[in-house]
């Protein structure tokens, strides 16, 4: 479990060095709301997750030395291509959480997984791609 | 159709070997084994494949009367029916031709926002069972209830 939380650490840690560099090429402010409002989310998560691996005495993980952008924000549609990157790859990270938890530990988990495949909906929407869902959010 | 096949059988039996040994095929079948088997426990996930294959059904219904929204909605029912052949190969039963009828998901919704709120009475179906499923079955069931989800999310 504690992996597999570290994982979802690492995916948190990720999408919120993303979202701040994401955010700066975003335009109207309905995008900029929902990019400040799942930065948000996102850090709320890795603080719970912290929490929680520290009770189980996993060690703090430590932060990914240098996250790197897979491609460069030039404008609003590739910052709106990264979000929806970013939030599928939460989504795995979540989803990996499920077979290694129970209870509540896996009820955060799923809670994370529908919100990120709904945030990943939503800028995709925003973007104009199509469709804008999937059938498996999650799964790599 | 199993009573009489078991019935032509042992007349059969009975018929070229002897009255002794078909009394003993009577014996060792036991009596209670031509009683109807009780009814399996139904598989934690059918709900949830009765609401899949409820709301592709839905899906393709409204995009009938509303040929408009087809092209936003059939991406919808396809990932329905991607769920409900997933789930039929996990649980080991066969896909029925047509969605059941009767119970919640999708059976009366004819506009977009009654399907919205059979995503979202779906979704619940998914998380309950997401959240009981042995470790095997959660991480399919989990997708599921996040991809009813983002469904509700696209029909904003």
């Amino acid at each position: 479990m504690n992996a597999q939380m570290a994982a979802a650490l690492a995916a948190e840690e990720a999408a919120i060095y993303a979202y701040g560099a994401l955010g700066v090429k975003l335009t109207g402010t309905g995008d900029r709301t929902e990019a400040r409002a799942a930065e948000a989310i996102h850090r709320n998560r890795r603080d719970v997750l912290v929490t929680r691996l520290a009770a189980l005495n996993a060690g703090t993980a430590t932060s990914p030395a240098g996250y790197q952008i897979p491609f460069e924000i030039t404008d609003r549609e590739s910052a709106l291509k990264l979000a929806i990157q970013v939030e599928d790859g939460v989504a795995q990270a979540w989803r990996a959480v499920l077979p290694a938890t129970q209870g509540d530990d896996r009820a955060t988990a799923l809670s994370a997984l529908i919100d990120s495949a709904v945030r990943a909906t939503r800028w995709r929407r925003l973007g104009s791609v199509t469709p804008a869902t999937m059938a498996w959010p999650g799964r790599p | 159709m199993v009573l009489t096949d078991r019935v032509h059988r042992r007349q059969l039996l009975g018929a070229a070997a002897g009255t002794a040994v078909a009394g003993s095929v009577l014996a060792g079948c036991g009596l209670f084994d031509d009683d109807p088997q009780p009814a399996p426990q139904p598989d934690a996930l059918q709900p949830v494949l009765d609401e899949a294959l409820r709301l592709a059904a839905a899906y393709d219904r409204v995009a009938v009367t509303q040929p408009g929204l087809q092209k936003r909605l059939s991406p919808l029912a396809e990932d329905h029916r991607a769920h409900a052949a997933a789930l039929a190969a996990l649980i080991g039963v066969t896909l029925p031709s047509a969605a059941p009828s009767g119970g919640p998901g999708g059976e009366a919704a004819q506009t977009v926002a009654a399907l919205r709120k059979a995503e979202q009475a779906a979704q619940k179906t998914a998380v309950a069972a997401c959240r009981e499923a042995p470790a095997e079955r959660v991480a399919l069931v989990g997708s599921i209830a996040a991809a009813r989800a983002a469904h509700a999310e696209a029909l904003r």
